[in-house]
């Protein structure tokens, strides 16, 4: 800890902070504009210069360290000056007409600050000179024009996602942000995660979809989950008269820090379906709208004739609530033949049963991506699922983490890794053997294991891998202090788990959905069939389903689906209840590494639209059954793979 | 004493901060109570007294030879100098044009317009003003009070009148600052 003097007031804080972050834990506000919280300082505006004793000349307070007696003023004229004299020069720059800007009025950290000095005009006028705008994105706008080169954009790209598509190109005031190599936006190497949007501090960079609907504070904000795969990222989701304005990253939840993917921030934004707004029955051969006594009469009494002939299908995008009433109506009351989910447990089947082997959980959480020096990746594509799996890796890259991917299939993560293994034939069985066999030749080997000789051999005969390659990817991954093997469950085996206790290294995977890893807890992860069944219940909800799923289900005498979204299933159904949508329900998610967070409603789901939660318990209590809705007890009742923490 | 006189007058805007003017109401008889209101676009009068006023006050930028006119006679004629507007302080929405060449301006305007067949020419009659690059009014004549807003409020615009009719300089800042 140093001694600091900051307006007069006398500080401890730990040595190495910024003169800035100091002032900010003491509440003493100083005004900054490319400054981020979650970015590396920059210094690049000058907006948080302040005086230190001793200095020459005023120091930006952003990327000055504290020192020992420091004695720093925030607010003499000197400095307020200054301020006014920075804010000068950048509107000056370019295009900062407020009037004919999307945030102006509240949402732009730049007229904010202006506001804050007491400007009301610009001492110099601005240049004239009219910039590029690059509309090509499907999602965002940039706009030159109201860059004032503060490059939280370009930081953000590189820090918190590793994507670098962002730059600059020129210098000083001919300055302009363009994508890649100065290509269209478009048709750039962007990943549409929308980070640069959230970080922007001005109207340079927009979204196409909240633009001009209206300022932050008109709107309702809901701080919640998505849904979108098992990560569990946290979202603050706006809306505007219960309709659906903006997702942004929350920077307050840990699991992603405020990254996000395309999924979860744009593709929500975008996606038009046909929505069922009412509960219906299909009467001599057409689906009728009915009210939702009948429809529940209809579903009841055409289960209880089928029963125990019936098979129960859930989405694990459900929160645990319904998922639980759902095994309990199915399996445990009806008695149903089969009750599991539309993934039929095939990304945790095999995890879980790794953890009944083992009688304990064996993977780690997420976040160790956060701080490792070595990642395996086994064959999942992290480009193109569980995205923000993959950007907790690719940032890492330039920090010196040393990537290798095992993957049958192209893994676009190959491009990016240190060492890249596309096994030919065999099995990841086998890689893995090789790979313990390398680790022990190499004498890395953290634990004692008999390995003979010619194992990596075989191995490489059986894969069709050179034995070099064993022995690149063995050493960049047991050399490493902290590795880290993220696979993808289909890929698990004994010859896994031997090879990274062989290296110490942690285990992590992703499990397809939400609530994979809750719905596997409770036992619904078998695999589905329509054989010998008379009748079907499908709680879809906002889930997609496959095609070749459909067509088994056809093959059903009696169907009742409850859905958000119109499609091929509930046209086909007899009895069909409308469902919210993830936005309009309440619940709980056990994530990927489990973590327990529950997702709050953000919109209100139309009149006679009901959760499938709700409407399990009004169809218990059609068919005369009582559920318990204590679900904590039951997600505990199987060992896990990963420690579920409540 | 005798109560302090105001005028006013218009140039490239659009009329709305004479508009949130008017939007102050009855209040307008408490100005008209501490101050004598002289020429104004909206009144009968149209060009302040040669003996000259206290406070003269312009909306609109500057985009052309008339205006210039009209924003030096106002300021030889006031002692306080009033910017009223997003126009009068920055150039506003007319400014939009600087970013591109006054010919293509005039060309889009008078011979590209999508109801304008081919004799449409760009106006060169001697007697009209000649239009310039629109420029702020400080950048013109010396201005002592900014009061910017795109309009700017009619509370905002009442403030500054009463400040300015009972002798003070108005302080805008907080809910009276705002550039749109």
């Amino acid at each position: 800890m140093v001694t600091v003097t900051i307006d007069g007031k006398a500080l401890e804080v730990p040595e190495g902070i910024t003169v800035l972050r100091a002032a900010q834990s003491a509440g003493i506000e100083i005004p900054t504009l490319c400054d981020h919280p979650h970015l590396t300082p920059y210094g690049g505006c000058r907006l948080c210069l302040v005086e230190v004793e001793g200095y020459r000349t005023l120091q930006p307070s952003c990327t000055l360290p504290v020192s020992n007696n420091m004695v720093i003023k925030t607010n003499t004229k000197k400095v307020l000056d200054a301020r006014k004299f920075v804010l000068t020069l950048i509107f000056s720059e370019r295009n900062h007409f407020c009037p004919y800007c999307q945030v102006s009025g509240g949402d732009c950290e730049l007229q904010n600050a202006a506001y804050h000095e007491g400007m009301t005009h610009w001492p110099l006028q601005p240049n004239w000179q009219p910039y590029p705008v690059d509309a090509s994105h499907p999602y965002i706008i940039i706009d030159n024009n109201r860059c004032i080169l503060c490059r939280r954009c370009v930081r953000a790209c590189d820090e918190l996602i590793g994507n670098f598509t962002l730059g600059f190109e020129e210098r000083g005031a001919r300055s302009i942000l363009v994508a890649d190599t100065g290509v269209p936006f478009g048709e750039s190497t962007c990943v549409s995660c929308g980070s640069c949007i959230q970080v922007c501090p001005t109207g340079a960079m927009i979204d196409r979809w909240s633009s001009y609907l209206g300022h932050e504070v008109k709107f309702d904000s809901t701080k919640t989950i998505c849904v979108a795969c098992s990560i569990g990222c946290g979202i603050e989701v706006f809306s505007r008269d219960n309709n659906l304005v903006r997702i942004d990253g929350d920077w307050d939840k840990p699991i992603s820090s405020g990254v996000l993917c395309d999924l979860g921030r744009f593709k929500p934004m975008v996606e038009k379906c046909d929505r069922i707004f009412t509960p219906m029955v299909r009467k001599n051969g057409t689906l009728k709208a009915a009210t939702w006594e009948d429809a529940l009469s209809a579903a009841a009494s055409g289960l209880k004739s089928a029963r125990p002939k019936i098979a129960a299908l859930i989405s694990t995008r459900q929160p645990v609530e319904s998922l639980h009433l759902f095994k309990q109506l199915f399996a445990d009351q009806l008695s149903a033949e089969l009750a599991t989910t539309l993934e039929e447990g095939a990304k945790t089947a095999l995890l879980a049963s790794s953890a009944d082997e083992l009688g304990k959980p064996f993977e780690s959480k997420l976040e160790e991506l956060k701080s490792s020096d070595a990642v395996l990746v086994v064959a999942d594509d992290l480009v193109l699922e569980h995205q923000v799996a993959g950007f907790f890796i690719k940032r890492n890259l330039p920090k010196g983490t040393s990537l290798v991917v095992v993957d049958k299939a192209t893994n676009n993560l190959g491009k990016l890794a240190n060492k890249s293994l596309n096994p030919s034939s065999g099995s990841f069985e086998d890689v893995f053997v090789g790979l313990s066999a390398a680790v022990a030749k190499l004498g890395l080997a953290k634990s004692k294991k008999n390995i003979s000789a010619e194992t990596l051999s075989k191995a490489a005969a059986a894969t069709g891998l050179a034995t070099e390659d064993f022995l690149d990817a063995a050493f960049l991954l047991a050399s490493a202090t902290n590795p880290v093997i993220v696979y993808a469950s289909k890929a698990l085996s004994s010859a896994l788990r031997d090879f990274a206790s062989l290296i110490n290294a942690k285990l992590v995977s992703l499990k397809g959905e939400a609530n994979s890893l809750a719905a596997s807890q409770l036992h619904l992860d078998k695999p589905f069939s329509p054989a010998g069944v008379n009748a079907v219940y499908v709680a879809l909800g906002d889930d997609e389903i496959t095609q070749k799923m459909v067509k088994e289900i056809e093959k059903i005498p009696f169907k009742v689906v409850q859905a958000t979204y119109a499609s091929a299933l509930t046209a086909g159904a007899d009895v069909l209840f409308p469902s919210t949508n993830w936005l309009e329900q309440t619940g709980h998610y056990i994530s990927a590494d489990g973590h327990v967070q529950e997702a709050l409603q953000s919109l209100k789901p139309a009149e006679d639209v009901l959760s499938v939660r709700e409407t399990l318990l009004k169809l218990a209590e059609r068919l005369g059954l009582s559920l318990d809705e204590n679900w904590s007890k039951d997600v505990h009742s199987r060992v896990a793979p990963v420690l579920i923490e409540n | 004493m005798t109560k302090p006189k105001i005028s006013s007058d218009w140039m490239a805007g659009c009329a709305g901060c004479h508009m949130s003017l008017l939007d102050m109401d009855e209040r307008i008889a408490l100005v008209a109570e501490l101050a004598e209101l002289r020429s104004t676009p909206i009144t009968d009068l149209k060009h302040p007294d040669e003996s000259g006023v206290d406070v003269g006050i312009l909306e609109g930028g500057i985009n052309n030879t008339s205006n210039e006119e009209v924003a030096r006679l106002m300021r030889s004629r006031c002692k306080i100098l009033v910017a009223l507007g997003d126009c009068a302080v920055f150039g506003g929405v007319p400014a939009m044009r600087n970013f591109f060449t006054l010919e293509e301006t005039l060309r889009r305007a008078y011979v590209e317009t999508e109801s304008t067949d081919e004799s449409g020419k760009i106006p060169s009659d001697p007697e009209l003003a000649v239009p310039t690059k629109v420029r702020a009014v400080s950048e013109v004549v010396p201005v002592d009070v900014f009061v910017p807003g795109c309009p700017p409020d009619a509370d905002t615009i009442f403030y500054v009148l009463s400040e300015l009719a009972q002798g003070r300089t108005p302080d805008l800042k907080g809910d009276k600052l705002s550039w749109y």
